[in-house]
């Protein structure tokens, strides 16, 4: 499994922005970090890639998962998780409904429960099946909206500034969660960050600067 | 303090008429009346009402305008809002809704009456077409008040596509749309599965506003409604207008039960909403369905949505001409399709009275709703500042309880007061009906404003 991008810039309609072009490739349970100033349109490239740039926007390049090309999949089909900065948990269903929502149509009845059980088993939060996410602490949140993006078997996963909202030591502990995660599913991940601790060991890193018409490889 | 007493000024401003209007009529449904005279209890007023022989009938067509209305209007207004919101389209229904809006209800059916009647627009066209008469399907006047029902359905669906503006912007609709395609679901079905369930719930007090409205209506069923029976508020409406002062408990009975049909309805609606969304709630996180080919038929049912929403905002609107043109008509046989004779008679003779109905009618408007205004202000204020606010339930208690149960309970008290103060009693009752409306309207921008955007201006003074 592998996610990569040849030859990807991105401009909007009135000429304010235009980055690229981009040429990486992440191989499974790799992370590759993209940095850079707000403004820099590092959201935009994450936005191109799983299909939400708006249609003021428009790109040119490929976008390749698994060797096939993305360019005309609709979001829903590219099978490409997003964490966001906040958990977005779902309100009105209980914590163990909010995982059993992502989880594949194959799992049918009982068994889609079991599965969503299972996985609060493996984070010790089996006790919060039938709490709402506004009762739960934000730590807590944060593993069980990551839990649950990886129940819709993502081929890859997009992590938009993740760590950003929680307190310091939260995000340390959060951090090394999805990590190890991602390193388990053996998925790629592209991480959008601002935070030089947010870096991987070893972890390869762009930097988009945030002049217009240039983005730069390091 | 001062902001105290205004407060509690409103809230007995508000709650006085309520106790009264529920006084009112539930005395008089007893035969409780001393004005008249009825100083025994008993239970006249409600054998009356049961000998009354269309009953049953009668209250099962209210119940089928009414709630038929509410959910057609619903189901409308969920079809338009799935396919148009975010798109370029919702624009423009957003500049039409507040002209539909604002247009007055009785001049929109009175426009339906002259284009769908036996010898409306319609029926002189298809008869040009060569159709017969009697293949002509009259929607006004039908006994099964299938023509109320689609008037009170289209009437309905601008207001909750206007209360539901709200909502979808405090849901964050997009983000919810990313969140749920990153899991695999498809637009649709992100709509269906994820946005209906935490759509409706905050929708509620508007649904029951409708519902209150639909099976109380009296006006619009009285021009469009069956007639044989009616429908069970213009029944007893009837009843109010009895010569007879003696058959009052009856009248007062039959407000009764309407209050409490509609109590009733309500909460079967609470019910059911429970049922579907919180207890039977497996269809929600069942699962993205299997992903078949529809990107075709997604682009024609946005297609079908937006003439949908065209047909049903437009055509309150296209009433207007019809009305015009009828009130210059002098001479308009049937099967003509224009008048053969205009005149400006009506205008004329109408003119004089009508200029002294419409003085009263502005003056009553504005001072309703600028105290309203004042009021609603004051008492969100009061929120901000103490975060303890009026119940969002009371203030909808003249929003969903029949208008003619309460105004009757208000009418038979004011009637025992001395003195003829009826325009301070007509502007207050007047109010009652606005402050809830203006209430809940600035209640969002109330909401969302930012208090840090107060303290940041005092901390620079």
């Amino acid at each position: 499994m592998a996610l990569s991008v040849s030859q990807l810039t991105i401009q909007d309609q009135q000429g304010l922005l235009h980055i690229g072009p981009f040429n990486f490739n992440i191989e499974a349970g790799q992370i590759l970090t993209l940095m850079g100033a707000s403004g820099s349109g590092k959201s935009t490239l994450l936005n191109a890639i799983a299909g939400h740039l708006p249609p003021s926007f428009s790109y040119d390049g490929q976008i390749l998962l698994q060797q096939q090309c993305l360019n005309t999949v609709p979001p829903h089909l590219r099978r490409i998780a997003i964490l966001f900065q906040d958990d977005l948990l779902f309100p009105h269903l209980n914590i163990w409904q909010n995982l059993a929502f992502a989880i594949p149509r194959s799992v049918t009845g009982k068994a889609r429960k079991e599965r969503a059980l299972k996985v609060l088993k493996q984070l010790n939060l089996i006790e919060l099946q039938n709490s709402y996410s506004a009762q739960i602490s934000g730590g807590q949140r944060a593993r069980i909206s990551m839990m649950r993006l990886l129940l819709s078997q993502p081929k890859a996963i997009l992590l938009d500034e993740p760590f950003s909202k929680l307190d310091k030591n939260l995000r340390y502990d959060f951090r090394q969660f999805v990590f190890e995660q991602i390193q388990l599913q053996q998925i790629p991940a592209l991480m959008v960050t601002h935070d030089d601790a947010d870096i991987p060991v070893n972890g390869s890193v762009i930097t988009l600067n945030p002049k217009p018409q240039q983005g730069n490889l390091c | 303090m001062r902001l105290k007493l205004m407060v509690t000024l409103t809230l007995l401003l508000f709650i006085a008429p309520l106790l009264v209007g529920f006084g009112g009529v539930i005395a008089p449904a007893f035969s409780w009346l001393p004005v008249l005279g009825l100083q025994q209890l008993s239970f006249n007023g409600w054998l009356q009402m049961l000998a009354w022989p269309g009953l049953s009938h009668s209250l099962l067509l209210t119940l089928f305008t009414g709630l038929g209305s509410t959910l057609l209007a619903l189901c409308w207004c969920f079809i338009i809002l799935k396919q148009c919101w975010h798109s370029q389209y919702w624009f423009k229904i957003e500049r039409l809704l507040v002209p539909v809006l604002a247009m007055p209800h009785v001049a929109f059916v009175l426009g339906l009456v002259l284009t769908f009647s036996a010898n409306g627009w319609l029926a002189r066209i298809l008869h040009h077409l060569g159709f017969s008469q009697h293949l002509y399907p009259s929607v006004i006047h039908d006994s099964y008040g299938i023509g109320l029902l689609l008037t009170l359905a289209i009437k309905e669906t601008p207001f909750l596509l206007l209360m539901s503006m709200a909502v979808l912007q405090q849901l964050n609709i997009k983000q919810l749309q990313q969140v749920a395609a990153s899991l695999g679901y498809n637009p649709q079905q992100t709509w269906f599965r994820l946005i209906l369930p935490l759509w409706l719930p905050k929708l509620r007090l508007a649904i029951y506003a409708v519902t209150g409205y639909s099976l109380a209506v009296v006006d619009v069923a009285l021009i469009i409604g069956p007639n044989q029976p009616s429908t069970f508020a213009v029944l007893v409406w009837q009843w109010f207008n009895e010569p007879n002062l003696e058959l009052l408990p009856r009248a007062a009975a039959g407000a009764m039960l309407l209050l409490l049909l509609t109590a009733a309805i309500i909460i079967l609606l609470r019910f059911i909403e429970w049922l579907l969304i919180s207890y039977c709630n497996q269809w929600q996180y069942r699962g993205v369905t299997a992903n078949v080919k529809i990107h075709n038929k997604t682009g024609s049912n946005h297609r079908i949505a937006i003439k949908l929403s065209q047909a049903l905002l437009l055509f309150p609107l296209l009433m207007l001409p019809t009305l015009a043109i009828w009130s210059v008509a002098q001479r308009w046989r049937f099967p003509d399709l224009f008048p053969s004779r205009y005149s400006w008679r009506f205008w004329q003779q109408q003119l004089e009275p009508l200029q002294s109905l419409m003085t009263n009618s502005l003056i009553l408007a504005l001072i309703s709703s600028l105290s309203a205004i004042i009021l609603a202000i004051v008492c969100l204020e009061y929120r901000q500042k103490y975060q303890r606010g009026l119940s969002p339930w009371l203030i909808t208690v003249p929003m969903i309880a029949p208008q003619i149960s309460l105004l009757f309970g208000m009418q038979t008290l004011i009637y025992t007061l001395p003195g003829q103060h009826y325009w301070l009693w007509l502007s207050w009752s007047h109010w009652l009906y606005v402050f809830p409306y203006v209430y809940l309207a600035l209640d969002g921008a109330w909401r969302s404003y930012d208090v840090r955007l107060d303290q940041t201006a005092r901390s620079l003074a």
